[in-house]
C-alpha cells in the first residue's frame, strides 16, 4: 500500500467545452511533501484544480488521478473530499442563508461522520480561528456572502484547517491578499503541517507570483505554459520567477531548449 | 355567548340558509346580523379580485373550492386559545376572544373595528364577515410597552372556521402578536386579520398558517399605521392545500414605517398565492417588504407586491425583495411586483427573480464532502433565511426552520 500513496496524476488532459486546455500533466504530490505549481495566467493552473476537484463544467478526456491508491477520476465531487482532497477555490461561491459554523459542522460531519462531539468543533474551530486571526463572529455570518477577498481566502483556510484533508490544493489564494492576509494564510497552511491531523498532508500550491513562496517552503516548484508543466526543479526555481518573470522560460521552451 | 358543542346533523354550506342556521344557534355575537347579510350578499356578488384569478396552467381556483361541507355554527369555545404574558394585565393589555372584546370593552372595541378593513371589494373577507365564528381582541394601552409576545392560537374544526384578530395598540405601546393557525384534517379557513398601531406605537405581528396538508385557507389582512409608528409584519404559509393570503398596510401617518416578511414553500401539490400591498399614505414613510418562496414537486405558487406611493408621500422610501427558488421543473412560481408612484421625491426600489439552484453552490458545497442532495437542502433552507431571520423570537424561527427542513423529508441543525 506504502508504494501507492501519494496524489498521482499522469498524462491528465481535460478541458472545457471542448476545448482542450490540459494537454497531458504528470504530476506527484507525495504525503507531507508542498508542491508549487506556477505559471502565467491562461496556463491550464485552475482548470487542473478544478479538474482534480470534479467541477462538472471540465471534462476529463484522457488520463488518471489516484489519490492514496483511490482512483479519484471515478468519484463525485463529495466522495472526492472524503477521500482526503480539499481545493481552495481561487473564486468561493457564496451560499446566502447558511451560516460558516454550520457549512464547516456539515462538511466534518459528512467527511468524518461522528469523530469531534460538539464540544471538541468548538474548541478546534476556535483554535483555528485564533491561528488565522479571525473574529469569532465570522462563525454565525453566511458563507462567503458579503465577504471581502481576504475574508473569502481566510474562510478556506479556516474549512482546510478543519477538515485536516490529505491533500491540499490552494488555488491562487495568495492572489490579491494584503501582507497581514497572507502571513495568515502561511500560518494556516504551517499549523497545519504541525498538527497531529495534518503532519502528513501533501500540498498543491497554485500561484502566479512567489512571495507566497516565502511563507510556505515549497520542495518541489513545477511551472506550467500552455497546459503542460514545461519545468520542474527545486525552491530555486521560484526564485527565477521572481527575477526574471515568465518571459525566459517561455523563450526557452520556444527555442526547445527546455 | 351562544355556543354548541353538537355538531349540526347536516352541513349548510355558506349560502343565506346557513347564515340564518349560524344566527339562530350562536346569535349574531359581536357582528350586527344585518351588516353579516350585507357581507354574504357582497360574497355571493363581488367577482375574485383579479390578482388571485385562476390563470392559464393555473390548477387551482378558489372559485371552485367546494363549501357545501362548511358549518360555521359548530364552532365552540375551544376554536381560539389566547395566551397573555403574566405581568401584562396589570398594565391593562386586553387579550380576549372577540365576543368578549365586544361586550366587556365595547367602547375600545367598536373604535377600532372596522378602521382597517370593511370586506367592500374583497369577496372572501366579506364571507368571513358573514360567518365569523371566533376571534381574538387585543389592546395595548398608550405607552405599555410588552417584550414578551401574546399568542393567538386558532383550532378549525371539520366544519371551518372564520377567524376575526383585532389588534390594537395606542400611541407609544409596544408588543408582539403570534397568531397560529391550525385544524382539523380538510378543514377550510377564511379570516381576517385587523391591526391599528397609533402614534409611535411599535406592532410585531406574526401570522402562521400551520393547517394540514389537505385544508383550505384564505386570509384578509389589513392594518393602518399612525404617525411614526412601526408595524413588522411575518407572514409564513406553511400548511394547507391551497392558501390565499391578502395582507394591506396603510401608512397614513407622518414617518410610518412598514416591515414585511413572507415566505411559502409549494411542495407536493401544494399552491399558495400572497398578496401584499402597501399604501404610502403620509410623507417620509417607509416600506421594507422581504419575501422567499419556493416551490418543488408540482406546487404551485404566486406573490402579487404592490407599493404605491400616494401623491402626498413626499420622501417616501420603499422597497420590496422578491425571490423565488424553483427546486423541480414541474413546479411553478409567479412573482408579480408592482410599483405605482405618484408622489415625486421619493425613493423606490423593487427586484425580483425566479431561479434555481446555482450550481457553483453545489459544487462548492460538494467539494466540501456534503453530497448533493444534502447540498441542495442546505442552500434551499438557507434561501428562506433572509424572509425568515426577520421572525421575532429564536424559539419561532427554530420552530419555522424545522417544519422547513421537514417538507425536505430530514431534520437538519440548526
Amino acid at each position: 500500500m506504502s508504494e501507492q500513496r501519494g496524489l498521482h496524476i499522469e498524462g491528465l488532459r481535460a478541458g472545457i467545452e471542448g476545448n482542450e486546455i490540459l494537454k497531458g500533466i504528470d504530476l506527484q504530490v507525495e504525503p507531507g511533501s508542498v508542491h508549487a505549481l506556477m505559471g502565467p495566467n491562461g496556463s491550464g493552473k485552475s482548470t487542473l484544480a478544478f479538474s482534480l476537484a470534479g467541477h462538472p463544467n471540465y471534462a476529463v478526456s484522457a488520463g488518471s488521478v489516484s489519490l492514496d491508491g483511490q482512483d479519484l477520476l471515478a468519484l463525485a465531487p463529495d466522495k472526492r473530499a472524503a477521500a482526503g482532497l480539499f481545493l481552495s477555490f481561487q473564486y468561493p461561491a457564496a451560499i446566502p442563508g447558511v451560516s460558516v459554523a454550520n457549512f464547516i459542522r456539515s462538511a466534518r460531519q459528512a467527511i468524518r461522520p461522528g469523530d469531534l462531539t460538539p464540544a471538541k468543533f468548538r474548541k478546534l474551530i476556535f483554535e483555528q480561528l485564533d491561528v488565522l486571526d479571525m473574529d469569532p463572529a465570522f462563525l454565525s455570518r453566511y458563507v462567503n456572502d458579503g465577504f471581502s477577498g481576504g475574508e473569502k481566502k481566510r474562510l478556506e483556510m479556516l474549512q482546510m484547517a478543519m477538515l485536516a484533508p490529505k491533500y491540499a490544493i490552494l488555488d491562487e489564494t495568495d492572489s490579491g491578499l494584503d501582507v497581514d492576509a497572507l502571513r495568515s494564510v502561511g500560518n494556516a497552511v504551517k499549523a497545519l503541517r504541525e498538527s497531529e491531523a495534518g503532519h502528513e498532508t501533501g500540498f498543491l500550491i497554485i500561484t502566479h507570483y512567489p512571495r507566497i513562496l516565502q511563507h510556505i517552503t515549497a520542495d518541489r516548484v513545477h511551472i506550467m505554459m500552455d497546459g503542460r508543466i514545461v519545468r520542474s526543479g527545486g525552491p530555486e526555481l521560484a526564485n527565477e520567477i521572481e527575477r526574471s518573470g515568465y518571459d525566459k522560460i517561455r523563450e526557452e521552451v520556444a527555442g526547445g531548449i527546455a | 355567548m351562544a355556543s354548541l358543542s353538537a355538531r349540526a346533523p347536516e352541513a349548510l354550506g355558506v349560502g343565506k340558509a346557513a347564515l340564518e342556521a349560524l344566527l339562530e344557534r350562536r346569535g349574531p355575537g359581536a357582528l350586527p346580523a344585518e351588516s353579516r347579510r350585507d357581507a354574504l350578499a357582497r360574497f355571493e356578488e363581488l367577482p375574485l379580485r383579479r390578482t388571485i384569478r385562476s390563470s392559464r396552467g393555473w390548477k387551482r381556483d378558489l372559485e371552485k373550492v367546494d363549501l357545501a361541507a362548511v358549518d360555521a355554527a359548530a364552532a365552540g369555545d375551544g376554536c381560539v386559545e389566547i395566551a397573555l404574558p403574566a405581568a401584562a394585565a396589570a398594565l391593562g393589555v386586553i387579550a380576549t376572544s372577540f365576543e368578549r372584546g365586544a361586550s366587556e370593552h365595547a367602547a375600545r372595541f367598536s373604535a377600532a373595528l372596522g378602521s382597517a378593513i370593511d370586506g367592500r371589494d374583497d369577496k372572501f373577507a366579506a364571507l368571513s364577515l358573514a360567518f365569523q365564528n371566533a376571534g381574538a381582541f387585543v389592546f395595548v394601552p398608550a405607552g405599555v410597552r410588552l417584550d414578551d409576545p401574546i399568542s393567538i392560537t386558532y383550532t378549525a374544526p371539520a366544519g371551518g372556521l372564520f377567524p376575526y384578530t383585532l389588534i390594537v395598540l395606542e400611541h407609544g405601546a409596544a408588543a408582539t402578536i403570534v397568531e397560529r393557525v391550525e385544524g382539523a384534517s380538510g378543514t377550510f379557513v377564511a379570516g381576517i386579520g385587523e391591526i391599528v398601531a397609533g402614534e409611535r406605537a411599535e406592532a410585531r405581528v406574526v401570522s402562521h398558517q400551520a393547517l394540514p396538508d389537505d385544508a383550505v385557507s384564505v386570509a384578509s389582512r389589513s392594518a393602518t399605521l399612525g404617525a411614526g409608528a412601526t408595524l413588522a409584519f411575518a407572514l409564513a404559509e406553511s400548511g394547507a392545500d391551497y392558501a390565499v393570503d391578502r395582507t394591506r398596510v396603510f401608512a397614513n401617518g407622518r414617518g410610518a414605517n412598514a416591515e414585511l416578511s413572507v415566505f411559502f414553500f409549494a411542495d407536493g401539490k401544494r399552491h399558495i398565492d400572497v398578496e401584499s400591498e402597501v399604501v404610502h399614505v403620509a410623507p417620509d414613510t417607509t416600506s421594507h417588504t422581504v419575501v422567499r418562496t419556493a416551490g418543488t414537486g408540482r406546487g404551485q405558487g404566486r406573490y402579487v407586491g404592490t407599493i404605491r406611493i400616494l401623491p402626498d408621500a413626499h420622501g417616501a422610501d420603499a422597497s420590496l425583495r422578491d425571490d423565488a427558488l424553483l427546486l423541480s421543473k414541474e413546479a411553478h412560481v409567479d412573482s408579480v411586483p408592482a410599483l405605482e408612484i405618484a408622489a415625486n421625491d421619493v425613493k423606490a426600489f423593487h427586484g425580483a427573480t425566479v431561479g434555481a439552484i446555482s450550481e457553483e453552490e453545489l459544487f462548492y458545497a460538494q467539494s466540501r464532502g456534503i453530497a448533493r442532495a444534502d447540498a441542495e437542502r442546505m442552500i434551499a433552507l438557507g434561501f428562506f433565511e433572509p424572509a425568515l431571520s426577520r421572525f421575532p423570537g429564536e424559539a419561532l424561527r427554530d420552530q419555522l426552520r424545522e417544519q422547513l427542513a421537514g417538507r425536505f423529508g430530514e431534520r437538519v441543525d440548526a
